[in-house]
């Protein structure tokens, strides 16, 4: 029987062009998807509720870290509380372990006031087995607050803001300290019911009220947010703020409305309680009736220029009494108000 | 305006009839009646109607021109009328496909419009749905029509639109020559706003020996930007290489074959989307002796992160819901897919190639879902062919031992385990007084998955059977009683992989099942001519899943189906 031999030369060019295409990197991804033990381990405890330091010195710009380690990915939270002033931070996540990445605190709060010195309680909550763990740790210094502060509404009204206030009823345009104030003792509240304006109050802070050289801010308006801890009763949701940031661009000394900037905001939603309301200066439009609009001015946002911060409430006249608390009205630069 | 096209039709007809003779235009097409009546039994179900009638009759009316020697002009009308539908009222008129086709310098050929088109099983390939590896004449009464109405074909390739050219040159000496096929395709519209046009396209080169084949294949689905104002961009490029040896010694041939190559899938612009690249390797080896027995033996590895949406996508769409019976039993389930649906109804199926992974029916193929393409898979197949010269015996087997290549939330690889076997009987040649056709066939095919880790919730264990029985007894002439009885059970659990739009996995949901199926299908079929038939068909199909909230049912169809091709 006459056979055939089969040429070496093209199953040699067979296996090399197989090697160069089989020759690709592969992920190097053990499994697809989720880990089954996090979908249906059984959870426990590997390391135990733990903080880095027992003691923590936030002015000086330390942190503080909580740590643990578990059998499975697991929700959890940690509540930081001050005993006596009631200040509480919450940090929650969704890991196997707590660590610096994402069990930090930096000293900053969630519901207010600010925290204060002392000792402080920090309780991991564990919602796979419903438990909770605690640790305590003492803060011995809180956070240093950056900024140009426009108040902080501790003292009475500045003489050289403009202040108006409509004859309505149960009018309050005034400091108060009834409520716990989220930064220091005092808020300013203002409040009350005019049946026939929107306009129920307003102030104007012009630059010169805050420093000898104005607000001094910087030029950029992408690096600048405007901050202020504000507070809306839940039974009152009728009133809201509109915020106007005047600029003197021609440098003479005063805001000409015909032909200058006068760029503003409305702040109409308010959580529960105390709340950080951070508005980036870029951000800010010009306004008419609420609705944007191409500015008088130059058209460029500059809070170098910025020569008064006006603060107007305002409510729907036939909606009935209004009332909005707010504190520590603030510049910041690069990031918004942490407090 | 109806009025207007039938006369335009029939003069047209008039037309075409009196150019017939020089075969420059000349019509051609289909025609079919149906009117199906079904009875559902669904026990204590007092709220479903049980017995539904439906029908229709259409008639599929081609122009074919050929103004010379190489061009070549098709035009397809459909007119179709919904049973009840009196006086025109469920008369429609669509245009059912438009080609053109034709030859430049008798080396080039071309065709524009409505294309069929295929090019490897990793890279462009209209993989067959599941429960269609055995075939029977009284299962395809159903299915032919189905798949008519979607223009798939048994050589796999997807219905398209666009261009296609493909031309060849030929070499003396040694190499004989190249062939080389390009094609683009517009897989789908820009809609002005946030959707752009999405095109599929490729082609591939291949270089031929006498005995040594070796193949350059690529294919890619792509968003255009700029056609809308979306600035995101799918790409899914694949691109393959074909090397084939053949050997023959005596009346044996030797042959290798292999496929291998990579894929990307990415969202260009989308900050959220990641790459998927992987690989896949498919090399087999075949024997051939003669025409009548052949043995083949494969390895396979395709990575988990492999993707070609011409490949991998899947006729039919699982998460469809039943035209027939939608809703049933007293609580009004949704009533799940099963094999009479899958036969007769087209709304199951999808003829648009679509980015992704599809959902599947692990009840009815665990193993390869995705075809042969399917992704995350390695492993040997092997598979033998025999058959008698006189046609009394023709068999067909395969066994599948695949696994995973990596593992699904956990390191742990599910194993498959799959068993194919056809058993064709031409029992006429058996007996020499009896001329006309009797013949039997046997298909069973048995699947088994299993993955055992931890934590046990992630233990797997799937096992499903199909038995399918036919039968073919020619009565007397032009006239066959034809049958089929085929059983479906599944049993076990699987954990589903749910995938986000980059198709990567990122949940899993639990699937469990205990089904049992069976229908019985006979028909009585009278052949008019080869392309003429009427068909009587009566069909029970009983389901029962006692891990789902279905309740167990049954349903009787009975069918009159006329069919005719001219």
């Amino acid at each position: 029987m006459k056979r055939k031999k089969i040429d070496m030369k093209r199953f040699l060019i067979i296996l090399a062009l197989s090697a160069v295409v089989s020759s690709c990197n592969r992920s190097e991804e053990t499994f697809e998807g989720p880990d089954l033990v996090d979908i249906y381990g059984e959870f426990g405890i590997i390391q135990d509720f733990g903080v880095s330091a027992e003691s923590v010195d936030f002015s000086s710009g330390s942190t503080v870290y909580f740590t643990a380690e578990f059998t499975k990915l697991t929700d959890w939270q940690i509540s930081i509380t001050h005993p006596t002033s009631g200040s509480v931070k919450i940090i929650e996540g969704r890991s196997r372990t707590l660590n610096a990445s994402n069990a930090s605190w930096d000293g900053t709060t969630t519901i207010f006031p600010v925290f204060e010195t002392g000792n402080c309680i920090a309780e991991l909550y564990i919602s796979d087995d419903s438990s909770t763990h605690t640790v305590s740790l003492n803060v011995t210094g809180t956070r240093n607050l950056d900024g140009t502060v426009i108040s902080d509404f501790e003292t009475a009204i500045d003489p050289n803001w403009t202040l108006f206030v409509q004859s309505g009823a149960n009018m309050s345009f005034r400091t108060d300290n009834q409520l716990t104030a989220p930064v220091g003792a005092k808020y300013f509240d203002m409040g009350g019911e005019v049946n026939w304006d929107w306009l129920i109050g307003l102030f104007d802070v012009p630059g010169t009220a805050v420093g000898n050289d104005g607000f001094n801010l910087t030029s950029n308006p992408d690096d600048l947010y405007f901050n202020v801890v504000m507070y809306r009763p839940d039974t009152l949701p009728n009133g809201f703020v509109l915020f106007r940031f005047s600029e003197d661009e021609d440098g003479d000394g005063n805001f000409n409305e015909s032909s200058e900037d006068q760029y503003a905001v409305e702040v109409r939603d308010f959580k529960q309680g105390w709340n950080i309301v951070s508005i980036k200066y870029s951000d800010l439009q010009f306004l008419v009736d609420g609705v944007p609009a191409d500015p008088n001015g130059n058209g460029v946002k500059n809070p170098d220029r910025l020569h008064t911060v006006s603060c107007l409430f305002l409510a729907d006249p036939n909606s009935g009494y209004a009332q909005v608390l707010m504190d520590y009205m603030v510049f910041t630069n690069g990031q918004p108000l942490k407090l | 305006m109806k009025k207007t096209l039938i006369l335009l039709i029939t003069l047209l007809a008039i037309d075409l009839a009196a150019q017939a003779q020089q075969r420059k235009v000349w019509a051609s097409g289909a025609a079919r009646s149906i009117f199906l009546q079904n009875e559902l039994d669904a026990g204590d179900d007092s709220i479903t109607s049980r017995k539904l009638n439906s029908g229709h009759a259409l008639v599929d009316l081609a122009v074919n021109a050929k103004p010379n020697e190489q061009t070549y002009l098709h035009a397809m009308v459909r007119i179709r009328n919904d049973f009840g539908g009196f006086w025109g009222s469920g008369i429609t008129f669509d245009m059912r496909q438009l080609y053109l086709k034709g030859l430049v310098k008798d080396a080039v050929r071309y065709q524009l419009g409505d294309i069929n088109y295929r090019l490897t099983p990793y890279t462009f390939f209209n993989h067959d749905e599941e429960l269609s590896a055995h075939r029977s004449e009284a299962l395809d009464i159903y299915r032919e029509i189905t798949r008519y109405d979607l223009f798939y074909t048994d050589d796999n390739t997807w219905r398209q639109q666009g261009a296609a050219v493909d031309f060849g040159l030929d070499f003396p000496g040694y190499v004989h020559g190249m062939e080389f096929n390009f094609f683009a395709f517009r897989n789908r519209p820009t809609d002005f706003g946030g959707q752009s046009e999405r095109i599929f396209f490729g082609g591939n080169a291949a270089l031929q020996t006498q005995h040594f084949t070796v193949a350059g294949n690529y294919v890619d689905l792509l968003d255009l930007v700029g056609t809308s104002n979306n600035d995101q961009s799918l790409h899914n490029p694949v691109a393959t290489a074909n090397v084939e040896v053949d050997h023959e010694v005596n009346d044996m041939t030797f042959a290798f074959r292999s496929e291998s190559g990579i894929s990307q899938m990415y969202t260009l612009e989308d900050p959220s989307s990641t790459t998927l690249r992987d690989y896949f390797y498919d090399v087999k080896l075949v024997l051939e002796k003669g025409k009548n027995m052949s043995v083949g033996l494969n390895y396979l590895n395709i990575g988990s992160d492999f993707r070609s949406v011409g490949a991998q996508n899947k006729r039919v769409n699982y998460e469809a819901q039943n035209l027939l019976y939608t809703r049933i039993g007293n609580e009004q389930v949704v009533r799940p897919l099963t094999q009479l649906d899958l036969i007769q109804d087209v709304s199951f199926y999808r003829q648009q190639l679509r980015p992704g992974l599809q959902a599947y029916a692990p009840q009815f193929d665990n193993i390869m879902p995705y075809g042969t393409a399917t992704p995350n898979r390695k492993g040997l197949v092997a598979n033998a062919t025999y058959q008698t010269s006189n046609e009394l015996v023709k068999a067909e087997a395969s066994y599948k031992m695949l696994s995973e290549v990596v593992g699904q939330g956990t390191e742990d690889l599910r194993n498959f385990n799959a068993i194919d076997f056809k058993l064709d009987l031409g029992l006429d040649t058996l007996l020499p007084s009896w001329n006309k056709d009797l013949e039997l066939s046997l298909g069973v095919i048995t699947q088994q998955t299993t993955r055992e880790t931890t934590p046990m919730e992630g233990n797997i264990d799937l096992s499903s059977l199909i038995l399918d029985l036919g039968l073919k007894v020619e009565l007397i002439e032009n006239l066959d009683l034809v049958g089929n009885y085929r059983v479906i059970n599944s049993e076990g659990n699987e954990l589903l992989a749910m995938r986000d739009v980059y198709t990567e996995v990122v949940d899993f949901q639990e699937f469990s099942t205990n089904m049992e199926q069976n229908m019985l299908t006979l028909a009585l079929r009278y052949h008019f001519d080869d392309q003429n038939a009427l068909n009587a068909v009566w069909q029970n199909l009983n389901f029962k899943d006692s891990a789902t909230d279905v309740p167990e049912y049954s349903v009787q169809q009975f069918g009159i189906v006329y069919s005719m091709r001219f």
